[in-house]
């Protein structure tokens, strides 16, 4: 029984900050994405040019902020199926509103904003409130935002202002903006989430949420601003595909959906709930988008790709599936209790 | 609990015997262990034919191991099980039921989704109800033990008496050669224990083998006729009822050696008191009184469930009372109690750590704020504070990195303290708090118990482990039946009176009286129907009829032969994916893979039946959309139930593969599927589809083979409650994957209607279905949660919402209006139901 028999010591705090462990989920995406960069040297150097870079990485930065948000939602063991609704609502408002005109484009992301508040508390609401299972609330939500993309933008797209797409689409140091701005929001994630006190309940929450209610946390609570801040993600995410995509369409956000789960997954967060990786999401973002990247350079079809991306979040999910098993099995023999 | 000793002068009882020939079961030097602790040693013991066997022994004595030994849900580690001189180990649930032994357990296995007569049905063989009418039947087994509720009631909805009542009729039913009695009587009042008397002896008449394990002294007396004692899983001695004394008894349950030191207890008599609890009464108990003086820890003794937990959980502020709750002189409400309580939960695992978290995230999660500054954490102080505490409770980890589950049982407990210490309680609920701890770990957990209370902090402390109490308290109160039975101070607290006043008192069940009352008012009646699972039929077809005439109303087009068949049509295809993620959902889990495997199978066809091809291809068609979904149903099953993957990950990961490999058959439309095909698919009697009607009728025999056949009950049981679906003898991993095959060939005949309806191999075409089938079941009625749906209503959902998608642009509305209708039919019908069902069990 007794596996840990080193007595405890204390040669002051310091010692303890060189012993946070590597998580397992973000040692396993960061090999696989050096392995997939030198296999890209090898195999398709035009994958991973200046060029071919600048050109895929707008997609992976919104891939990776759309992952952050969906993060924080299966943090809390949840699931947020509104993310194409969230995107694209945000993506027909920084495109409609403006029409072109940049002097309304400040009005236009802020009503974006309002409108992703909206839909989190109400998500929010019908999860931790009412109680519905967590994918009826965001299919129904889905819909409805769906409903306003088409009441805004009656099916039609419209060109992006010229602001909006040099703030998004622009460089700077020959890097994409979009790279900074979800590099941006990832410190201020992993600050939150690590550093704060909002965070780390959230996260004790998130890993045992009786635990945590046994101890007076207000549950409810932090598992209903789950939905509101994975929504304003989504925004963000939207606004920065209006800038990017000349003419973005009303469906932007379909196509985002399955890889925001995806992503949550390969970089290590349960489905059941419980901690969250920041870094990993978005280098896990970065994986799958270079995947694509990487089977069109060798010539695979596009259509292929997503069987590839299918395979990749199998044995992404085997690999902590089965960790997680044995981890479970031993928790139940190690507990005597009698039934 | 190991390496005591058994006492050997039990075994001069042995000797007055009576020969009773050979024994229906022998269990000899019968071991098992739980990760290295040992629930069960070395124990060899008969049953025999007609007479009452009765195991007596503490909490954690090994009763239940045993039991579940013979029952076959457990099997030992070492040692051999005859039944009749035949060596029958190792058993399963199925092979020692097949023998003839019937177990009523302590916490019913009863599946709340479904009606009482279907728990007996899925319960018992198939011949029991062979002759004869079913319920007549069903309603003798239930009149034996007095149970006089409807068959159709949902078991759930039965308050706990009427539970094990339940339990105990399915264990008398099949008039088992061996009856398990696992601690029948908890719950149930005078008059249903005498009743349950009546029936044991009936049974022993008829030479049954009945064993029973009870607490209960006077109990064994009226019932028992040879008794066995278990103590730390071991024989601790044997006797034939009427020749052992209760003074005997007793000795042979309490007096194992203590190996843990406890600290000094306080020795001034009349301490100023700091804590007073008057006439609380919550949930299982009731008008709980007592007071705690500085320096004084007090104790919560009893068998365990008889109020002690519900007792912590409400001093903690976890549940509602009344009554009055005082600190230091002041009163506390009872919303107050969580932020002064710093509760010590009895399940670690559950409630106590949070196993994803570090070692230093548990200790400080309940008292962050106490470590930052303007909300930012200030690590250096968290982990100066964290150290301190760890150097006081002597925490043993390999640092404060790490995992929590890396640690010892104790040491895990210790961080539950740490975490309790930080947040600087009023006072402190310790429930069980050395249960899963190593002994030496015991003893440091007494030493800190001891220390907090002489600081000043009040502590109270639940232990089913009398011996501790008597070691470690200052006051002991002893719960039966919810109230307190005994309070004990100073040199009174001995194990022998603990256990005595739990055992010995008579207190019956207050809360129970309602166990056996008959319900059959005409309110009672419209409850039951509202808790039925096809409740909301009706109310979908009053809103499709009333939809369909306003839409007529403005556009007489709408109910025109071509339209009515077009939607009929539509929902047809719909109708069919949905009924196939209605079985999914009953499981309790969910396929997102649907739509893609639709737009899969279509893309298949598409190589196949075409204009021209000889029937033999277009016959190969078919059959190869049939073999592809059985194999898309066999991986999802076995992902899930073998590679723990959870439903909406596997189903996921199917989802993305489906769509690419569609992409990989064909990169845009082509393939266009035969006409004469597409005209005997969409064949139609007047307006109505042939196909539809296929649909309604595959529907109807879904759901009947759902209510009245054992398949149907298994699916359900297993979306209810998969260890007790398991417990009654269901097969679970068949089961499930049984069902997610089922989904994928139920969508195997939506796709063959999607052909008809899109006419060409297209790989972007079926990806929708899988929220509107999600939609279509929701509307239906059926519950995500599982155990709970209709495949009738599902058909409605499927009609109306595509009724709603159609009348949209009848009603000359835009696209938005298609969208909003959707997310508000979906969260509407949500709430509803959520609602109602709520309000319905209420």
């Amino acid at each position: 029984m007794a596996q840990t028999d080193t007595q405890f010591e204390t040669r002051g705090p310091r010692q303890a900050i060189h012993q946070i462990p590597l998580a397992k989920g973000f040692v396993t995406i960061v090999g696989s994405t050096v392995a997939l960069i030198v296999l890209c040297l090898i195999f398709a150097p035009s994958a991973v040019s200046t060029g071919a870079l600048v050109g895929s990485l707008p997609f992976a930065a919104v891939l990776a902020i759309v992952g952050l948000g969906q993060m924080l939602v299966v943090q809390q063991g949840g699931f947020d199926l509104s993310v194409p609704g969230g995107v694209s609502l945000a993506v027909v408002i920084a495109t409609h509103m403006p029409s072109g005109n940049d002097a309304d484009l400040l009005g236009a992301v802020l009503f974006a904003f309002g409108c992703a508040i909206a839909a989190g508390v109400i998500n929010g609401l019908l999860v931790g409130v009412y109680r519905l299972n967590a994918i009826i609330a965001t299919i129904g939500m889905n819909a409805l935002l769906f409903g306003g993309v088409f009441a805004i933008s009656r099916g039609v797209p419209r060109t992006t202002t010229d602001l909006l797409a040099e703030i998004a689409g622009g460089r700077t140091f020959g890097i994409n903006h979009s790279v900074f701005i979800a590099l941006a929001i990832l410190v201020l994630v992993s600050f939150v989430m690590k550093k704060t006190v909002v965070g780390r309940r959230f996260e004790a929450i998130g890993a045992n949420p009786l635990a945590a209610q046994a101890v007076g946390l207000r549950v409810k609570l932090y598992q209903m601003m789950a939905y509101v801040f994975a929504q304003l993600h989504y925004c963000v995410a939207g606004i920065l595909i209006a800038g990017i995509t000349r003419e973005p369409t009303a469906f932007q956000g379909n196509s985002l959906l399955l890889p925001s789960v995806a992503v949550v997954v390969l970089a290590g967060t349960s489905l059941l709930g419980g901690r969250g990786f920041p870094i990993s999401v978005v280098i896990a973002a970065f994986f799958l988008n270079q995947l694509s990247q990487f089977a069109l350079a060798v010539g695979v079809p596009f259509s292929a790709q997503t069987i590839i991306q299918a395979l990749a979040l199998v044995v992404g999910i085997g690999i902590y599936s089965i960790n997680w098993t044995t981890l479970t099995t031993k928790l139940a023999n190690r507990n005597p209790k009698e039934e | 609990m190991t390496a005591t000793q058994p006492i050997e002068a039990a075994s001069a009882v042995d000797a007055i015997e009576p020969d009773r020939g050979h024994p229906v079961i022998r269990m000899t030097g019968v071991s098992k262990s739980f990760a290295g602790v040992h629930a069960l040693t070395d124990v060899s013991v008969e049953f025999f034919a007609g007479e009452v066997h009765a195991i007596l022994g503490e909490n954690g004595a090994g009763k239940s191991t045993l039991m579940n030994i013979i029952s076959g849900v457990l099997q030992p580690d070492r040692g051999a099980i005859a039944f009749d001189g035949r060596d029958v180990t190792p058993l399963s649930p199925d092979s020692s039921a097949d023998l003839g032994v019937a177990i009523s357990y302590q916490h019913p296995a009863i599946l709340e989704d479904l009606s009482v007569l279907e728990n007996l049905q899925v319960a018992l063989p198939t011949q029991v109800f062979a002759v004869g009418d079913t319920r007549g039947i069903a309603r003798r087994m239930l009149d034996e033990v007095g149970l006089h509720v409807p068959l159709q009631a949902r078991a759930g909805s039965l308050p706990v008496a009427q539970k094990h009542l339940l339990e105990l009729a399915k264990a008398l039913a099949v008039n088992p050669r061996v009856l398990i009695l696992d601690e029948p009587t908890a719950s149930l009042d005078q008059d249903a224990t005498n009743m349950l008397f009546s029936q044991v002896r009936r049974l022993v008449a008829e030479g049954t083998s009945v064993i029973y394990i009870t607490h209960r002294l006077a109990e064994l007396r009226q019932i028992g006729d040879r008794v066995t004692v278990l103590r730390d899983g071991r024989m601790a001695g044997r006797a034939m009822v009427d020749a052992v004394g209760d003074e005997d008894l007793l000795s042979m349950i309490v007096g194992r050696s203590l190996e843990s030191a406890f600290p000094l207890k306080l020795d001034d008599p009349a301490p100023e008191i700091n804590f007073t609890v008057s006439g609380l009464s919550g949930r299982k108990f009731k008008d709980v009184s007592f007071e705690v003086g500085r320096g004084q820890i007090i104790g919560v003794a009893g068998v365990e469930g008889n109020g002690q937990a519900d007792l912590m959980r409400a001093l903690a502020g976890l549940q509602s009372i009344t009554g009055e709750v005082q600190l230091n002189g002041h009163a506390i409400g009872a919303s107050a109690l969580k932020s002064h309580a710093a509760y010590m939960p009895s399940d670690r695992h559950t409630e106590g750590v949070a196993k994803d978290l570090t070692v230093r995230e548990n200790a400080t999660f309940a008292a962050l704020e106490k470590f930052s500054l303007r909300g930012v954490m200030r690590r250096p102080r968290e982990l100066a504070k964290v150290n301190e505490v760890f150097r006081e409770l002597a925490v043993k980890t390999a640092g404060l990195e790490a995992k929590i589950l890396s640690l010892s049982g104790g040491n895990q407990q210790k961080v539950v303290m740490a975490r309790a210490l930080l947040s600087e309680p009023g006072f402190i609920v310790a429930d069980e708090p050395t249960q899963g701890v190593d002994v030496g770990a015991r003893s440091e957990i007494y030493r800190i118990l001891r220390e907090v209370s002489r600081s000043g902090t009040p502590v109270v402390v639940n232990s089913s482990d009398a011996a501790e109490l008597e070691g470690l308290c200052d006051v002991v109160i002893v719960m039966s039946r919810g109230r307190v039975v005994e309070t004990l101070r100073g040199d009174d607290i001995t194990e022998a009176r603990i256990v005595g006043a739990a055992v010995q008192a008579d207190t019956h069940a207050h809360h129970v009286e309602e166990a056996r009352r008959h319900h059959a008012s005409f309110g009672e009646r419209v409850k039951h129907f509202v808790q039925t699972d096809n409740a909301t039929v009706g109310p979908l077809v009053v809103v499709a009829v009333a939809l369909a005439l306003y839409v007529f109303g403005q556009n007489e087009n709408f109910l025109s032969a071509f339209n009515v068949s077009n939607i009929l049509i539509l929902a047809t295809a719909l109708g069919f994916i949905a009924l196939g993620q209605t079985v999914a959902l009953l499981m309790g889990g969910i396929d997102l893979s649907v739509g893609p495997l639709a737009g899969f199978l279509v893309v298949i066809a598409s190589f196949f039946v075409n204009d021209g091809q000889p029937a033999l291809t277009i016959a190969a068609g078919f059959a190869l959309m049939l073999a592809a979904a059985l194999v898309v149903g066999l991986i999802n099953g076995s992902l899930i139930r073998f590679a723990n993957f959870t439903p909406i990950a596997a189903t996921l990961a199917m989802f993305i593969g489906l769509q690419g490999l569609s992409f990989v058959l064909r990169d845009g439309p082509d393939g266009f599927i035969n006409f004469g095909v597409i005209e005997t698919l969409t064949w139609r009697l007047g307006p109505i589809p042939v196909a539809f009607i296929v649909l309604v009728v595959l529907a109807i025999a879904a759901e009947f083979t759902l209510r009245k056949r054992r398949p149907g009950w298994r699916l359900r049981a297993v979306g209810s409650n998969e260890d007790n679906a398991r417990r009654v003898g269901v097969r679970t991993n068949l089961t499930f994957i049984a069902g997610y095959v089922a989904c994928s060939l139920l969508t195997a005949l939506g796709a063959i209607m999607l052909m008809a309806q899109i006419g060409v191999g297209d790989p972007a075409q079926g990806v929708n279905y899988t929220l509107a089938s999600i939609t279509a079941v929701v509307l239906g009625g059926t519950s995500l949660l599982g155990g709970r749906g209709t495949f009738i209503g599902t058909v409605m959902g499927a009609l109306l919402l595509t009724m709603v998608l159609n009348a949209v642009s009848f009603l000359g509305l835009t696209q938005t209006y298609q969208y909003m209708f959707q997310g508000a039919l979906i969260l509407a019908a949500a709430l509803i139901y959520s609602t109602v069902r709520r309000k319905a069990e209420a």
